[in-house]
C-alpha cells in the first residue's frame, strides 16, 4: 500500500473540485465508512504488531491531511457559494457579448403616422369618423360641387368600375368609383350629425395614375371638418399649425396660398419647409363651401347665428410620413419588405 | 400655360418686380407656379391655372389684371380699332345660321378681303416659340397670338373654300372631316358633335379643330376670322370622344366669356391688318340671341372678416373688387351690392368675394386663433379603436404590418381560382394588373411571403384592410395573417391557432371554437372556420398546396382570415377579477386511444361534461402513434386539473369523478382508456 501515492491522488482530486456535491463525492470515496483510508485501517488487522503500529500511525496522518484537504476545499466552496447565492456559479462573463435578440412585430410607418396624426387632433377635440373606399359618383363628386362634365373633374384621375347594376337618370349618382379623396366621408358624417362638429377621416384614397416615387395610385389621406357658427380661416391656421407642430416635434415652418378645390370656398393650399429648405404641399383646405352643406341638408347662411361655417382639409399622410421618417421613395410603402418594415 | 413676362408687362402701367419675383407674387396670391424660364431675352413663367379661373386666366391680359389687383397697378389694354372699308359689307360675303343656340350661344366673325399670307415678323414668331407654338404663317400665328392674349379661341377660314352661307349645326352620323394636323388626320363624327359646315360638308369640329380643306394656304387673299362661343359640355365630350384635345377645345370646356368675343374679334382683325394687310368688310356676322348680362350679388362685407378671421373694412373691399374688375355699389350700412364682371363665371356666391378679398390682401396675414368652442370630448371610433388593439396585439405576438395595394391582376384571380362575377372590375385600370379589387387581403401577402423568403427563413405578416366583393356587402374590413418558417410542418397550424386565440381574446372573444373548413384558396383538410357566438369570423388553416405549387412557394404558408367587421360587433373589453382559489389543486392523467381522425374536440366536451365544476383545465399534452397503439389508432394524453373553489379536495372526491369521466368515455366503443 502505497500512501503516498494515495495522498498525492486525493490532493490533485480535491483541487479539480468544483461544486459542493463533488466534495461530498470525495469525501465518501476517501474518508467514508467504506473509503479508502478506512479500507487501509482494515487492511492492518493482518500485519504484524510492528507493522501494524508504523503504517497505523502513517495512515492517522494520512487521514488527517486528507480530512483538512477536505475542509479546507468545503469551506472555500461554501464561502463561494454564499457570494452568489443558492449553490449558483458565479465565473466570470464577457459583458460585452451582444444581448439575445428578442423577436418583435413591428407596425407599419402609415399607421404609425396615422396613429399620432389621429391622437393629436383627437386631444384637440376631433372625432374619428370613416366611410367607404367603394364610393359612389354622388358622394365622391357631386355632392362635392364638383358637377359632372366639368373639367374639374379631371384634377383626379378615377378609377371607376363596371357595375351593371347602375340606375340611370337618378338624382344621386350610385355609380361605383374608387373615392379619390377621403372627403366624401364629410358628406356622410353631416348626414346623420348635426353641427356643431370636429371630425377626422383618415382612409385609403386612389388616383389613376402610373405610379412613381413620389405619386402612387393608392395612398392615405386624413380628412379633417370642423363645422361651427363661428369657425373662421384663422382657427383653421391655428389647429393645423399645432398638430404640425406636434406631428414633427418642431416649430415647422408652413405656409397658406391660394388653391382651388370645388368643395370649401375660398381654398388653400398648405406647404410645409421642409429640412432641405424646399417646400412641400401636404395638404389642401378651405372653409366649407355652402354648396357642400345644402348637399349634406344642411344650411349655410351669411348671417351670423343663423347657418353653419366650417373648414375642412385634407393632409396626404404617405406624404406626412415620407418626411418625418426620411423614406425615399413612397413605394416602399406598399412593398412589404421585412427589411423596411423591420425598422419601425 | 406659358406666360411670356415681356409680354405681361405691355399690359400694365407700372414697374413690375423681376420674373421670379411676379412668380412668387402670383403663388400668394392667385395660382400656383410651376417653372420660371430665361429663354433669350425673356422669361417665360408656366403658371398652373386650374379649372376656376380658366376662362379668364388662359390669357396674357387676364393674368396681368391680376398683377395690377396685387401690386396696385393699371391694367392698358392694347389697341383694337381696326378701319373698316365702307365699300364692303360682311353680310354680302358670309353669313351664318345657329342651328341650336344651347350648343353655341354666340357666333361671331369678320371677312378681310385681299391679305397677304406670308412668314410672321420675327417678334411674333419668338414668342409663340418661346410659349411652345409652332409658327406656321401671318394668319395663323395671328389667331394663335390674339388667343393667348385674350383667352378667346379665333379660326381663320379661307373665305373662298367655303361657301357664303355657314351652319352651326349637329355633325351627321359618318360624315367625316380632315383636320388641319400635320398628318391630315380625319376624323368619324356623329350627332353629338358639332361642326361648321358650309352647305356641302364640316368645315370644323366646333370649338376644336379647323378643317383642312378651307384652311389658309399661301394663295389664300380673302378670309373669314370666326370667334364663336360653344356649350362647354358639348365640346368636354366631343374633345373626349374624339380624343382630341387643342388649345381651343381646353378654353371652350372649362368655359369662357360670351362678351369675349366683341373685343377678340376688333382686336384680330386690328392685329390682321397689321400683319397681313387687307380691308375690313363693315360689320361683323353676330349671332347672340340671348346676351349674357353681368350678375350681381349682395355681400355683407363683415362676412368675408367673419369667414377670414380678420378685420377689414367695407372701404377695403370695394378697394380690392374695383381692383379687379367688379363694379361696388353701396347697400346699405353693411352691404354692397358687386356687379361682376361677365369673364368672371366663377364668381356666383357672396363666398366668392370673400375669396377674391382674402387672397388679394394674402392668406399669409391671416393670424393663428383657436377657435371657441364648447369643449366636447370626441366620441370614440370602435372600429378605430379595436383595429389599433389587434394591430398592438399582433406586434407583441412578433408579426409585422403589411399595406398592399388594393388590386389585383387576371393573372393573380385565375391562380387563386376566384370567379368573375364575385369580383368588381375597374372600367379604366392603368395596366391588366390592377384590373379587379382586391377580394382578400391573401393576394398581396402570399406575394409578400413569396418576396421576403429570399431574405428571411421565417415570415409573419399581418394586414387590416377592405376588401371587395361583388355581392351583398360590396365593401367590408378584413384582418389575414400569413405565418411561414422553413421547415414547419403541422405544428405551423397549431403555433398560429394559438396566436389567433391569443388575438381574439385581446378582443375580449373568448368563446371560440373550430370547425372543418375550406375553400378554393385554403389545404383540404388543414382548415378551419372559426367560430364564435354561433357565427363563422373567419378561417385557419394552410394555403391550398397547388397554389403553392402554381407561384413557386417552396414553404407551407400557415394564414388565418378574420371578417374584422363581425369581430368588432362581438369586441368586448370588461375585465374582470375572479378570485384566485387557495384551495390545492389535483392533477389526474388520462390516456384515450382512438381512431385517427377523432375529434380531440369531443373527447374534451365529454370531460368537462361529465368532470363538471371541479375540472379546472384540461391539456392535451401528448398525441402518440406507433409501436403498443395499433394502426390507424393515437394515443392522446391528457392532465385533467381538478379544484374546488371552496374546499380541499379529497383523493375520494377526485377519483369519483375521474373515474366517472373515464365511464363517460368508455361508453364511446371506439375509445379505449389505457389504464
Amino acid at each position: 500500500m502505497d500512501l503516498t501515492e494515495l495522498k498525492n491522488r486525493a490532493k490533485e482530486e480535491i483541487e479539480k473540485i468544483v461544486d459542493l456535491k463533488s466534495a461530498d463525492d470525495f469525501f465518501k470515496k476517501y474518508l467514508g465508512k467504506k473509503g479508502e483510508v478506512a479500507q487501509i485501517f482494515d487492511s492492518l488487522k493482518d500485519l504484524a504488531i510492528e507493522e501494524k503500529k508504523a503504517i497505523g500511525q502513517e495512515a492517522n496522518i494520512l487521514k488527517k491531511e486528507i480530512e483538512e484537504f477536505f475542509n479546507t476545499k468545503a469551506d472555500e466552496l461554501k464561502n463561494a457559494s454564499k457570494q452568489a447565492g443558492l449553490g449558483h456559479k458565479a465565473e466570470k462573463i464577457d459583458i460585452t457579448r451582444p444581448g439575445q435578440k428578442i423577436q418583435r412585430g413591428h407596425l407599419h410607418p402609415l399607421t404609425l403616422a396615422m396613429n399620432e396624426a389621429c391622437c393629436i387632433f383627437q386631444t384637440m377635440g376631433f372625432e374619428i369618423a370613416q366611410g367607404p373606399e367603394l364610393e359612389t359618383e354622388w358622394y365622391n363628386f357631386d355632392a362635392l360641387n364638383v358637377p359632372k362634365d366639368h373639367p374639374a373633374r379631371d384634377m383626379q384621375d378615377t378609377f371607376w368600375l363596371k357595375d351593371t347594376r347602375t340606375v340611370k337618370n337618378e338624382i344621386k349618382s350610385s355609380k361605383l368609383l374608387m373615392r379619390t379623396q377621403t372627403s366624401p366621408v364629410q358628406i356622410r358624417y353631416m348626414e346623420s350629425h348635426q353641427p356643431p362638429l370636429r371630425i377626422i377621416a383618415p382612409g385609403r384614397v386612389f388616383r389613376n395614375e402610373a405610379t412613381d416615387a413620389k405619386h402612387g395610385a393608392q395612398f392615405y389621406q386624413l380628412e379633417g371638418l370642423m363645422v361651427d357658427k363661428e369657425v373662421a380661416a384663422c382657427n383653421f391656421k391655428a389647429i393645423i399649425e399645432e398638430f404640425l407642430k406636434r406631428f414633427f416635434k418642431t416649430n415647422i415652418e408652413m405656409r397658406l396660398r391660394p388653391g382651388f378645390f370645388p368643395f370649401t370656398e375660398p381654398s388653400f393650399e398648405i406647404d410645409v419647409k421642409r429640412p432641405d429648405g424646399r417646400w412641400m404641399e401636404i395638404m389642401g383646405a378651405g372653409m366649407v363651401h355652402p354648396n357642400v352643406f345644402r348637399a349634406a341638408g344642411l344650411n349655410a347662411s351669411v348671417k351670423p347665428g343663423l347657418g353653419w361655417q366650417g373648414f375642412a382639409f385634407g393632409v396626404g399622410i404617405d406624404r406626412l410620413a415620407i418626411v418625418k421618417y426620411k423614406i425615399s421613395d413612397i413605394r416602399l410603402l406598399y412593398q412589404n419588405d421585412l427589411r423596411f418594415l423591420q425598422q419601425f | 400655360m406659358k406666360f411670356s413676362y415681356n409680354w405681361l408687362k405691355e399690359y400694365i402701367d407700372g414697374k413690375l418686380p423681376d420674373a421670379k419675383k411676379l412668380g412668387e407674387v402670383l403663388m400668394f396670391h392667385s395660382f400656383e407656379l410651376e417653372s420660371v424660364e430665361k429663354i433669350g431675352k425673356d422669361w417665360v413663367l408656366d403658371i398652373d391655372v386650374l379649372p376656376n379661373r380658366a376662362h379668364d386666366c388662359l390669357s396674357h391680359i387676364g393674368i396681368a389684371r391680376e398683377i395690377v389687383a396685387i401690386l396696385g397697378l393699371k391694367l392698358k389694354m392694347p389697341l383694337a380699332n381696326p378701319k373698316e372699308d365702307k365699300n364692303l359689307k360682311i353680310r354680302d360675303l358670309i353669313r351664318a345660321e345657329v342651328e341650336e343656340a344651347d350648343d353655341c350661344p354666340r357666333y361671331g366673325a369678320i371677312y378681310l378681303k385681299d391679305i397677304q399670307v406670308k412668314d410672321s415678323p420675327a417678334w411674333l414668331k419668338e414668342r409663340l416659340k418661346a410659349l411652345g407654338l409652332q409658327p406656321i404663317n401671318n394668319i395663323v400665328d395671328a389667331t394663335n397670338y390674339i388667343m393667348l392674349e385674350t383667352g378667346q379661341p379665333l379660326h381663320a377660314f379661307d373665305a373662298d373654300k367655303i361657301g357664303k352661307q355657314i351652319f352651326i349645326r349637329r355633325a351627321g352620323r359618318g360624315e367625316d372631316i380632315k383636320t388641319l394636323d400635320k398628318d391630315k388626320k380625319a376624323f368619324v363624327l356623329d350627332e353629338s358633335m358639332l361642326v361648321i359646315a358650309d352647305l356641302r360638308k364640316p368645315v370644323a369640329i366646333a370649338g376644336i379643330k379647323g378643317g383642312e380643306e378651307t384652311g389658309i394656304d399661301k394663295n389664300t387673299k380673302n378670309i373669314v376670322v370666326e370667334a364663336a362661343n360653344f356649350n362647354p359640355i358639348l365640346i368636354r365630350k366631343t374633345s373626349q370622344k374624339l380624343k382630341l384635345k387643342t388649345d381651343a377645345s381646353w378654353r371652350f370646356e372649362n368655359g369662357i366669356d360670351p362678351n369675349l368675343i366683341d373685343f377678340s374679334l376688333n382686336r384680330i382683325a386690328y392685329f390682321l391688318q397689321k400683319v397681313a394687310g387687307g380691308k375690313l368688310a363693315c360689320g361683323k356676322v353676330d349671332i347672340y340671341p340671348k346676351k349674357v348680362l353681368p350678375k350681381k350679388i349682395k355681400l355683407e362685407t363683415e362676412y368675408a372678416g367673419r369667414l377670414l378671421g380678420f378685420e377689414i373694412s367695407k372701404v377695403q373691399c370695394v378697394k380690392i373688387l374695383s381692383s379687379l374688375g367688379f363694379i361696388c355699389n353701396d347697400a346699405g350700412p353693411k352691404h354692397i351690392l358687386v356687379e361682376c364682371p361677365s369673364g368672371r363665371i366663377d364668381v356666383v356666391l357672396p363666398e366668392d368675394l370673400v375669396e377674391e378679398i382674402g387672397r388679394i390682401v394674402g392668406y399669409q396675414s391671416i393670424q393663428s386663433v383657436f377657435p371657441r368652442v364648447a369643449i366636447a370630448p370626441p366620441k370614440r371610433n370602435d372600429e378605430f379603436f379595436w383595429q389599433d388593439n389587434a394591430k398592438k396585439t399582433m406586434q407583441e405576438l412578433g408579426f409585422c404590418e403589411a399595406y398592399n395595394y388594393s388590386f389585383i391582376g387576371e393573372k393573380e384571380r385565375e391562380n387563386f381560382k376566384w370567379p368573375t362575377k364575385d369580383l368588381f372590375e375597374i372600367e379604366n385600370p392603368i395596366s391588366s394588373l390592377n384590373k379587379f379589387l382586391r377580394p382578400s387581403l391573401s393576394f398581396g401577402l402570399i406575394r409578400n411571403v413569396k418576396d421576403n423568403l429570399k431574405n428571411f427563413d421565417e415570415v409573419k405578416l399581418f394586414e387590416i384592410g377592405s376588401v371587395f366583393q361583388n355581392k351583398k356587402i360590396k365593401e367590408k374590413k378584413m384582418m389575414t395573417g400569413v405565418f411561414v418558417k422553413k421547415g414547419k410542418k403541422n405544428d405551423g397550424f397549431f403555433e398560429l391557432k394559438g396566436i389567433v386565440e391569443q388575438l381574439l381574446n385581446d378582443i375580449g372573444i373568448m368563446d371560440i371554437w373550430y370547425d372543418d373548413g375550406g375553400g378554393a384558396l385554403w389545404q383540404e383538410f388543414h382548415t378551419a372556420e372559426i367560430k364564435t357566438a354561433g357565427k363563422e369570423v373567419g378561417f385557419l388553416g394552410e394555403v391550398s398546396f397547388q397554389l403553392l405549387e402554381l407561384l413557386g412557394i417552396k414553404e407551407r404558408i400557415f394564414m388565418f382570415e378574420l371578417d374584422f367587421d363581425k369581430v368588432v360587433k362581438l369586441a368586448n373589453e370588461d375585465l374582470g377579477y375572479e378570485p384566485i382559489v387557495f384551495h390545492p389543486s389535483v392533477f389526474r392523467d388520462l390516456a384515450v386511444v382512438v381512431p385517427s381522425g377523432t375529434k380531440t374536440a369531443d373527447i374534451l366536451n365529454i370531460i368537462s361534461a361529465v368532470g363538471g365544476k371541479i375540472v379546472k383545465d384540461v391539456d392535451l399534452f401528448d398525441v402518440y402513434t406507433g409501436v403498443e397503439i395499433s394502426e390507424g389508432k393515437e394515443n392522446l394524453a391528457f392532465h385533467i386539473i381538478y379544484q374546488d373553489e371552496n374546499k380541499t379536495l379529497n383523493s375520494k372526491e377526485v377519483d369519483e369523478a375521474h373515474k366517472k369521466i373515464i365511464k363517460a368515455l368508455e361508453e364511446n366503443p371506439e375509445w379505449e382508456i389505457r389504464k
